[in-house]
């Protein structure tokens, strides 16, 4: 029987009282709760959450509203989005919920579910992925330090923004033909490499070394790359941003020191961006072809945003090769800031971007779907594993984190919220086991956009940056208070519960001092 | 014109043919067949012996398909395979002793290969095992500050290593190029991965992975340098600010 969400909603939260919904979650410790099978329907796998305290009541709040009789609209409460994704077909181990958890399309942003590729009924899922396919962070490092930027940090802002075009329809300056784009389709970073764009040691500093192999710019339609061809180089709006952060601590003097970060006060730039107006076409291109696969072969889920297929289907490889595309897509973009941040600094400075040492540290896939090896009950196992709004945090020693981390773990990049900070964390054994190797990915939403939008004025927004010494460019000003710190849980909370919980380990905090963001 | 399979027939004028020339042609090819292929009997191999007729193509022809020549084009082509089958059929009929004199040749040659050569080198006249060398070795560990392995030879080779690496001629002369910089890593606290219930086995782990890591830093040192030099060939990078637009 196919159960619409809208039937699952009214028919659960209707007969089902907020105090017996609590007896399906259990407390493991203290940040930590297991989901118990029947608190959806279908269930396979049982689902587990990690938060503090704090995040703990947003999140039974959340549940608590839903409850309510009328109940608000929008979607489904983020612990019973986890608990549907643990009810699809093929998953394995344990639907995730990371400690920034809330609602999204079908699946919760910050959720993160593994499917066993040997299993035929196994199923891929675009809402696994989220829209804003391979939306990501990178970190560039230099060796200036605060006093020898603060001078000149409203210069800095403002030629950052000179050179990355920002907001909605915004246009990059790097000249790209529609072969040129084709090309960069399929080649990922190295297409950046090769027209020298970014230096080889990007390359190994980036997850998946910035190339996704199995993209099939084929499988990729018209109306995508026509969407996508103006937008590389840009940033794009929403939760996007640049940064020039400050390192404010250092908890792991070794590790950070293997990132080339030595001391407090040392200066970083931080990219945090997509696949843009590509990546979400491809993403609705997919739906639309996975709603038809679910008829045919009769797959079925607690929610209709759950739109998925088995992996081996042929909408099923569609899907997996031209999001390859989309994530290689948003690797030449990120590359292609780093660039142009890069000229930024060298022409503020009159230095070259060797001499400035601006080497990447990482960069961070957190919307992405990738094929691993893990562990699961004791045998090694082939999975897709689904982050959505959550970071691959693999442990040391990992054969996939590049040589330089291989004692650290791999590092995490962890954007906060314009005008918070932003932490890097590094990967740990216990989150291999735990949570096949993955982590928290920012601040995770507390209010949505449109309340955000009533609740808070766009001009005290931009006034309490300014009197935290925060230069700020912005292209659409009236959208700030969408992305101002209220709207979000508090990253730092976030991250704590990470460590804590023992996912990932804190290692370097930063904070902004200059932002420019759509 | 074919010389060496001549010769090996044993061709009286293996040196002077010339399969462009007609008389040549037709003689060598009516030798072959009295000779050596002896497909006809003798009196059927009257037509093609009189190699003055109008119609000996033809009984060329009707040869080559006799003998199941696969090759239809060109003269010169189809005497080349009736050589070739003179000189199987030739083989064939005394293969023991041919095979004999290949497998005599290849072995002279293996033996060959094998250096007998009397080294004027002292050092491949040392006796390895004397303690005069043992004691060599020790002394040349200790000047290097090499850790000495019970095995005089692993030590002898750990510090041929040091030697190339550090103390080779472009190393004396710029030696911050081999000077390992950077902090070092509190290795013995780091995370194993891994547990084998014993100290020492432990940190012999942990050292082994120290020297895999290295491996790997030397392998992606040489991707990038490969990287560097083809991007010098390939990088144009490009920008033109009149294609940006601030969106809102």
């Amino acid at each position: 029987m196919y159960v619409s969400t809208k039937g699952v909603k009214k028919k659960k939260m209707v007969v089902r009282q907020y105090q017996e919904e609590l007896k399906y979650l259990e407390k493991i410790n203290n940040y930590c709760w297991r989901i118990k099978k029947g608190f959806q329907p279908n269930m396979n796998v049982e689902g587990i959450f990690y938060v503090n305290n704090t995040l703990e009541k947003l999140m039974l709040e959340e549940l608590r509203n839903a409850c309510k009789p009328g109940g608000i609209g929008g979607f489904l409460p983020g612990v019973k989005q986890i608990a549907n994704v643990a009810a699809l077909p093929g998953i394995v181990g344990k639907s995730v919920g990371l400690p920034d958890v809330h609602s999204g399309y079908g699946f919760a942003i910050g959720n993160m579910a593994a499917f066993d590729m040997n299993n035929p009924k196994s199923i891929v899922s675009p809402g696994g992925v989220g829209f804003d396919i391979n939306c990501g962070v990178r970190l560039l490092r230099t060796n200036l330090f605060e006093k020898d930027v603060a001078p000149v940090k409203e210069q800095l802002a403002q030629s950052m923004f000179d050179h990355i075009p920002v907001g909605v329809g915004s246009k990059g300056i790097i000249p790209m033909t529609a072969r040129d784009l084709e090309e960069a389709l399929e080649m990922g970073m190295d297409w950046s490499l090769r027209e020298g764009y970014v230096w080889a040691e990007d390359k190994e500093h980036c997850e998946e070394y910035g190339r996704m192999l199995n993209a099939d710019p084929s499988k990729v339609s018209m109306r995508a790359k026509k969407r996508g061809l103006p937008q590389l180089g840009t940033l794009g709006a929403g939760n996007h941003y640049a940064e020039i952060q400050i390192v404010d601590e250092i908890y792991n003097k070794w590790a950070a020191s293997k990132m080339g970060i030595e001391e407090k006060g040392q200066v970083c730039v931080m990219i945090h961006s997509g696949s843009r107006g590509f990546g979400h076409q491809v993403a609705t291109d997919a739906l639309v072809q996975m709603e038809k696969a679910m008829k045919r072969d009769n797959i079925e889920t607690n929610d209709r945003q759950l739109a998925c297929a088995h992996i081996n289907s042929r909408e099923g490889q569609d899907y997996l090769k031209s999001m390859a595309a989309a994530a290689n897509f948003a690797w030449v973009n990120r590359s292609s800031m780093t660039f142009l941040s890069r000229q930024a600094f060298a022409k503020q400075f009159h230095m070259s971007p060797d001499d400035l040492d601006m080497h990447v540290i990482y960069d961070v896939s957190h919307n992405i779907a990738k094929i691993e090896e893990h562990i699961v009950d004791g045998k090694q196992k082939t999975l897709l594993v689904h982050r959505k709004g959550s970071t691959r945090a693999f442990p040391p020693h990992h054969p996939l984190i590049p040589v330089d981390y291989q004692l650290t773990g791999q590092p995490v990049l962890i954007g906060g919220t314009m005008g918070t900070c932003s932490y890097v964390l590094t990967g740990t054994e216990q989150g291999m086991q735990e949570t096949f190797g993955s982590t928290c990915h920012g601040a995770g939403r507390a209010l949505s956009r449109a309340k955000s939008r009533r609740n808070l004025d766009y001009k005290e927004v931009l006034d309490k940056l300014e009197e935290l010494g925060i230069s700020i460019r912005v292209a659409s000003p009236k959208l700030v208070m969408e992305e101002a710190p209220e709207s979000y849980k508090n990253v730092t909370d976030v991250v704590n519960t990470c460590h804590a919980a023992g996912i990932s380990h804190k290692c370097i905090k930063l904070r902004p001092i200059a932002v420019i963001k759509g | 014109m074919f010389e060496r399979k001549l010769k090996a027939l044993d061709y009286i004028d293996w040196d002077k043919v010339n399969g462009n020339d007609v008389q040549h042609f037709r003689k060598l090819v009516t030798w072959l067949e009295d000779q050596k292929i002896r497909h006809y009997r003798i009196e059927d191999r009257k037509e093609l012996r009189d190699i003055n007729s109008e119609n000996w193509p033809q009984t060329f022809a009707k040869y080559c398909s006799d003998v199941a020549c696969p090759i239809t084009t060109c003269p010169l082509d189809q005497l080349e395979w009736l050589l070739g089958f003179a000189i199987r059929l030739e083989f064939e009929d005394d293969h023991k002793n041919y095979q004999q004199a290949t497998g005599n040749k290849a072995k002279n040659k293996q033996e060959a290969a094998v250096p007998c050569v009397k080294s004027s080198n002292p050092l491949d006249n040392l006796d390895f095992e004397s303690n005069d060398f043992k004691n060599g070795v020790n002394v040349i560990a200790k000047i290097l500050q090499v850790p000495q392995h019970p095995n005089h030879l692993i030590t002898l080779e750990a510090c041929s290593k040091i030697v190339c690496k550090r103390l080779n001629p472009s190393a004396l002369e710029n030696p911050n190029s081999v000077i390992v910089k950077g902090k070092a890593f509190p290795i013995l606290e780091a995370d194993l991965g891994f547990d084998m219930g014993d100290k020492v086995l432990n940190t012999a782990a942990k050292i082994l992975r120290l020297l895999y890591i290295h491996d790997i830093r030397d392998l992606q040192t040489k991707i990038n340098e490969a990287i560097v030099s083809v991007q010098n060939i390939t990088a144009n990078p490009k920008t033109d600010t009149k294609l940006g637009k601030v969106g809102i």
